[in-house]
């Protein structure tokens, strides 16, 4: 697992009308987990249902785990676990029996399909509530039957679309961790779309970002934060010498109080932060490569494209509002995708 | 903003040199020294021990006796016993308990699966199962108890002429055989004459089947569970109709073909009974067939254009029982019959009045009847196939 690329595009577009919902995207995904990002409107549902072979592409190619999204949508959906956003489950049922039902659409023989219903929903931790009726349950215990009928027969690739919506503290806990490991204990690999960073973060080690049908970032996450790596320190006696020797010497600190972040140009920018401290005659008290999490990066990003946001929440939970200060057709790469 | 940040930073300035300057002056230390903080505690004294081995016999004291050591033996014999005979014992102990893992219910492990995927007719097995199963037992799509019922009832009474048929043959009442038994006019009658099993209770239980057949999906979001599966939308309507097609087709075709078979045996009749009246038979399963089909077309494309089930239910009987009650007060005033061509039933009973050949109750030609089924049932069915392509699997 980690080398075998599970989801391929190349210039990949879908116009509906003259809107064009994907722009010429191309990606390489590889097994394990990733994280889908973007905002409302930027594509992702269409990628999702491009991915799942649903609809007719305008042009481009795409293969998901192999199969040509073009021809082969069946054979893609035979390998694919799909995990709605939005309710899905008939509430008048049982959940064994919705979990069975959904193992027999995909083509289990009823009786496998039943043995299979029983062990995915004590996997999921509903062993209890099996023949509870699904009316009955909470959100919690909703999302996870959905996982169950999206897991029932063992898929190569999950397809999770927003997996902790509504979720508590302790059931959005339970169920990242069982997310995670689908991944690490099972193998499986999991396309991951969330409005929330730490949800990304603790279950992906790979990001796709789209944006306006456009790819903005795709990569590992390692690799992306990377790209604009901050050195943090800590100074004593004379901040405001330091942050000005700092500026004359060519790195552009950020600080607030006596704590200053610089952006890491290489191995010697440890060295000339040092000798500027000499200068400056303060002292370093702290020195350390600062670990930006995906929300620093998300927003670096959006500032890139001219967005001004603070959280991602900005962003994410309704349709964004261009500044018009920078040209909005960039793209990051953060090493292998 | 930046005018006072800058103040803090000046402030922190002024603090960091003001520390220097003492530091200087007093040449002792860093304020850090200044304010270090007091010597570490001695370590902890040890935890008074029931047996103190080290100390000296005189300091010890256990219970008034100077001298005697503490070992805690006193008190283990005067809650337990004495020790004594104890080797001789034995107890039986639990041979798991010690393997287990204290406090762990729940083991999260996942099971892989390799088994083999039916191909596609058994998936539309599946669906077609699901809807009709659900009828007789729990675990498939749940019907309302009080659709159950109704549609048992109306399964029975489609079956009551085949009883008096029955009854006037047991009884030797020949008014009864005469009125029930196999006629071309008692085989129109049981599929499409205008009396109150026909006009009313096939369109109810029609209307209480249809209802949330497809709307359900597109009010649960059931449709994504579907679509995100290898099943393509034509599977998807196609099961869906011929579900709801065979259980009006148990009540209506299956009662006639009962009928039929029950005049042949209760009466006794041969093979010349059986070439005179096979005909007429398979005219009238013909208008049953074409009467399921109509009902169930009208029916899944209203059910497939809401998102409840009231309003197809309603819309149904609307239809069939509406445009009759307008078609007949129109036709009354004007005395023309064209206006029933708007009406699907009486279309269904005109065309079947052709095909069985009885008597006409229409003063249009047949044909017009005919002509106006199938534009009805090809407005209904691309009404359906347009409404179930536009079911989403992402969000409605």
């Amino acid at each position: 697992m980690g080398d075998e690329i599970i989801i391929e595009t190349d210039k990949l577009t879908k116009n509906y009308g003259p809107h064009v919902a994907l722009d010429a995207i191309s990606i390489s995904i590889k097994s394990g987990a990733t994280g889908l990002l973007g905002p409302n409107g930027a594509g992702k549902s269409t990628l999702i249902k491009t991915l799942l072979g649903l609809i007719q592409i305008t042009s481009g190619d795409g293969k998901v785990l192999g199969y040509d999204v073009r021809t082969q949508g069946d054979l893609i959906r035979q390998r694919i676990g799909y995990m709605p956003e939005y309710d899905c489950l008939t509430p008048g049922l049982e959940a064994i029996h919705q979990v069975r039902y959904c193992g027999e659409l995909i083509g289990m023989n009823p009786e496998v399909a039943m043995q299979r219903a029983h062990e995915v929903l004590e996997y999921v931790g509903l062993r209890d509530q099996r023949y509870r009726e699904i009316s009955t349950f909470s959100t919690g215990m909703m999302q996870a039957t959905k996982l169950a009928c999206g897991i029932v027969h063992d898929p190569e690739l999950v397809i999770c679309d927003e997996p902790t919506n509504g979720l508590d503290q302790s059931a959005r806990k339970f169920m990242l961790d069982t997310l995670f490991q689908v991944v690490k204990q099972g193998g499986r690999s999991i396309l991951m779309s969330s409005h929330l960073m730490d949800d990304v973060e603790r279950i992906c080690d790979r990001i796709l970002m789209i944006h306006e049908g456009r790819v903005i970032a795709q990569g590992r996450i390692d690799d992306l934060k990377a790209i604009d790596r901050e050195i943090e320190i800590s100074v004593w006696g004379g901040a405001s010498r330091m942050e000005q020797v700092l500026s004359d010497s060519g790195l552009k600190p950020r600080r607030s109080g006596r704590v200053m972040r610089v952006v890491r140009v290489d191995d010697s920018t440890y060295d000339l932060i040092l000798e500027c401290a000499v200068k400056a005659e303060v002292q370093v008290r702290k020195m350390e490569d600062y670990e930006p999490s995906l929300e620093d990066l998300f927003i670096v990003i959006m500032e890139r494209l001219g967005y001004g946001v603070k959280t991602s929440a900005d962003l994410l939970g309704q349709t964004p509002k261009g500044r018009d200060i920078a040209p909005a057709n960039r793209s990051l790469t953060g090493g292998e995708a | 903003m930046d005018d006072d940040m800058s103040s803090i930073d000046d402030l922190f300035d002024e603090f960091d040199s003001e520390v220097q300057r003492k530091k200087e002056s007093s040449g002792s230390g860093t304020p850090a020294d200044a304010a270090a903080p007091p010597p570490p505690p001695a370590p902890e004294a040890e935890p008074a021990s029931e047996t103190a081995p080290d100390a000296p016999a005189t300091e010890t004291e256990y219970m008034g006796q100077a001298g005697l050591q503490v070992t805690g033996q006193a008190r283990l014999e005067a809650a337990f016993g004495s020790g004594e005979g104890d080797e001789s014992a034995s107890a039986q102990v639990a041979q798991v308990a010690s393997s287990a893992t204290g406090g762990t219910i729940f083991h999260q492990i996942y099971r892989p699966w390799r088994g083999e995927l039916n191909p596609r007719w058994m998936r539309n097995w599946a669906i077609l199962r699901h809807h009709i199963y659900g009828l007789f037992s729990k675990g498939h799509r749940p019907y309302p108890l009080m659709t159950k019922l109704v549609i048992f009832g109306v399964f029975i009474s489609s079956l009551a002429d085949l009883g008096f048929m029955a009854l006037g043959s047991i009884t030797g009442a020949e008014e009864i055989e005469r009125m029930f038994g196999i006629s071309r006019g008692n085989l129109y009658g049981h599929v499409l004459a205008f009396w109150f099993r026909n006009a009313c209770s096939y369109p109810i239980v029609t209307a209480l089947i249809i209802g949330g057949i497809i709307s359900e999906d597109r009010q649960h979001g059931t449709s994504a569970l579907y679509f995100s599966r290898p099943i393509n939308r034509r599977d998807y309507a196609m099961m869906k109709f011929l579900s709801v097609a065979i259980i009006l087709g148990v009540i209506i075709i299956f009662s006639l073909c009962m009928y039929y078979l029950g005049g042949i045996l209760v009466n006794g009749e041969g093979w010349s009974y059986l070439i005179d009246t096979s005909g007429m038979f398979l005219a009238a399963l013909a208008a049953a067939f074409l009467l399921v089909f109509t009902y169930t077309s009208i029916g899944l494309a209203l059910s497939s254009v809401s998102q409840g089930k009231f309003f197809p239910a309603v819309a149904f009987l609307g239809i069939i029982l509406g445009t009759k009650l307008v078609a007949f007060l129109i036709s009354t005033l004007f005395d023309r019959s064209a206006i029933y061509l708007i009406s699907p039933y009486d279309n269904l009973a005109h065309v079947g009045q052709w095909m069985i050949g009885v008597n006409y109750t229409y003063d249009h030609p047949a044909v017009w009847s005919l002509v106006m089924l199938l534009v009805m049932n090809a407005i209904s069915l691309y009404v359906l196939s347009a409404r179930v392509s536009s079911l989403e699997v992402t969000r409605e």
